[in-house]
């Protein structure tokens, strides 16, 4: 189906998140447990038996209820964690933009903040310092970048991760429910942004629960439910599809009731 | 296994440095005596030990003072770098949840700042050394091999606990009970010598305790440590390395799922 080299491959990746009956969170209920035999788990699959292909300079949005497996996919394709079963190729690196300001330190300055953030992305610090000037005219910060971020809006915040976050062209990025906060002119500097990646080649997930913010910007659609791929296709059959099962939910909820 | 991930590190060096940095300025740069303040404890420890031995249990060991105050520096870097291991983790839990970044790059950077603040701490050492004592000696000069077994050691404990205390999470209370115990059969603040015939095989089972005597044998007895001493720590510290990074390494892949 793609021309392009494939960037991102997962083939039949299942997850499965082991939950004890009982609680066991401390040594000691563990050992009483393990003595008397009495350890069950229940066995959660949140991902099962997905395969997927994404080719490079795509956007693909993610679309899904609550707990229907997004988040375990982007933590897989990320690689923070590892599958329970299945393969997982990705050739690039990845720069997750989740929920903004994973690894900011509310104590330490903007500029340390920069230095800090990046370095967790896996950048050196001579690319940083090379980059850094740009970093700051990007947030719009001004003065501000000298003084801790606890002193920030929301708004300020988002703005420095996103600079941060998009001060290298990445090969792959990962945008979870971003473009909710900020207001509307940085909403729009984040689409001029997100033009520019695209042109240049980067492969752009999206996910979101709001349909608008997916057919913004994406032209392929997969749609997860219950830890499976229920749709993968263009973007306005699968928000359809999407929207109609939400309304069937609905109104077998409303007859229920 | 470890090659791949000890590349990983490698290119993660400029975080860890990061993070060191930050850890010291965490604890030095709150108050304008910060630095003092971290050396006022151990001091003050040591003039109450050296009240109590010497006066109240009339008990003669030579140089007491600096022996007690090693004793108390070596033990806080252990201590303190072994619980903060067990926090580091967890503490960056946000990140890790969201991020590929090796793990190891947390126990690792706490080990490293606990080494400079063990650094730090010589300056009194040495001042308080050369004020009660014979004059230094050329054996001196093995402090840095003595203060590096002591860093391996520390480093293979925070990995081989670092993931127990992600899974459960009463670890931290388990381990502080722990390092107490390991805290009275270490001579810490005893000398060696006090300790009955029949129970000095405690003390000599205790790889800590061999650690220990070759961080202080040039600083007390101006002398290079036994060679028993040093054999012990340097195997046990070897050892323990290479058993907390293969704990670390096995269960890193999995231990997002409890954060």
């Amino acid at each position: 189906m793609n021309p392009v080299a494939d960037l991102i491959r997962l083939e039949a990746v299942s997850m499965k998140y082991r939950l004890a009956k009982q609680r066991q969170p401390s040594l000691k209920q563990y050992a009483l447990h393990w003595l008397r035999g009495a350890l069950v788990y229940e066995d959660l699959w949140a991902l099962s038996n997905v395969s997927l292909r994404i080719g490079r300079g795509e956007s693909v949005g993610i679309i899904g209820r609550n707990g229907a497996g997004k988040s375990t996919l982007l933590k897989v394709i990320s690689r923070v964690i590892a599958p329970t079963r299945g393969r997982v190729d990705v050739g690039g690196r990845v720069v997750p933009v989740l929920g903004l300001g994973a690894g900011l330190d509310m104590e330490l300055s903007g500029l340390e903040n920069i230095y800090l953030n990046a370095m967790v992305l896996g950048r050196s610090r001579r690319e940083i310092k090379a980059a850094c000037d740009e970093i700051v005219t990007a947030s719009g910060l001004g003065d501000f970048i000298m003084s801790p971020l606890r002193n920030y809006s929301a708004g300020m915040v988002a703005r420095l991760a996103f600079s941060v976050a998009t001060a290298w062209t990445p090969e792959i990025l990962i945008l979870d429910e971003v473009l909710t906060v900020g207001d509307a002119s940085f909403v729009e500097r984040c689409h001029q942004h997100l033009q520019r990646f695209r042109e240049s080649g980067t492969t752009v997930l999206v996910v979101s629960h709001l349909p608008a913010e997916i057919r913004e910007s994406c032209q392929r659609c997969i749609w997860i439910d219950a830890g499976t791929i229920r749709q993968d296709g263009a973007t306005d059959d699968v928000l359809e599809s999407y929207a109609r099962f939400n309304e069937a939910r609905r109104a077998s909820i409303l007859v229920r009731a | 296994m470890i090659g791949p991930a000890l590349r990983e590190l490698v290119s993660y060096r400029d975080l860890i440095h990061e993070l060191v940095v930050r850890a010291l300025k965490v604890r030095y740069r709150r108050s304008a005596i910060g630095f003092l303040w971290t050396m006022l404890h151990p001091l003050i420890m040591m003039l109450a030990l050296t009240a109590v031995f010497s006066q109240i249990f009339r008990f003669q060991v030579e140089h007491y003072a600096v022996y007690a105050l090693a004793g108390i520096s070596f033990w806080q870097f252990f201590s303190q770098t072994v619980t903060s291991c067990l926090h580091s983790l967890r503490g960056n839990a946000g990140l890790l949840t969201k991020l590929p970044v090796p793990k190891a790059v947390f126990p690792i950077a706490t080990v490293l700042s606990g080494l400079l603040n063990l650094v730090f701490a010589l300056v009194p050492l040495l001042a308080i050394a050369v004020a009660t004592g014979p004059p230094l000696s050329g054996a001196l000069a093995f402090l840095p091999v003595s203060i590096l077994i002591a860093g391996v050691f520390t480093l293979g404990a925070g990995l081989l606990l670092a993931p127990l205390a992600v899974i459960f999470s009463d670890t931290v209370e388990v381990v502080s009970i722990l390092l107490t115990l390991l805290m009275y059969v270490t001579p810490v603040f005893y000398p060696r010598a006090i300790v009955p015939e029949h129970f000095r095989w405690i003390v000599r089972l205790n790889p800590l305790a061999a650690v220990l005597e070759v961080f202080r044998a040039p600083l007390v007895d101006r002398a290079l440590p036994a060679t028993t001493d040093l054999a012990i720590a340097t195997a046990s510290a070897v050892i323990l390395l290479a058993l907390g990074s293969w704990v670390f390494t096995i269960t890193s892949r999995r231990l997002v799922l409890y954060l």
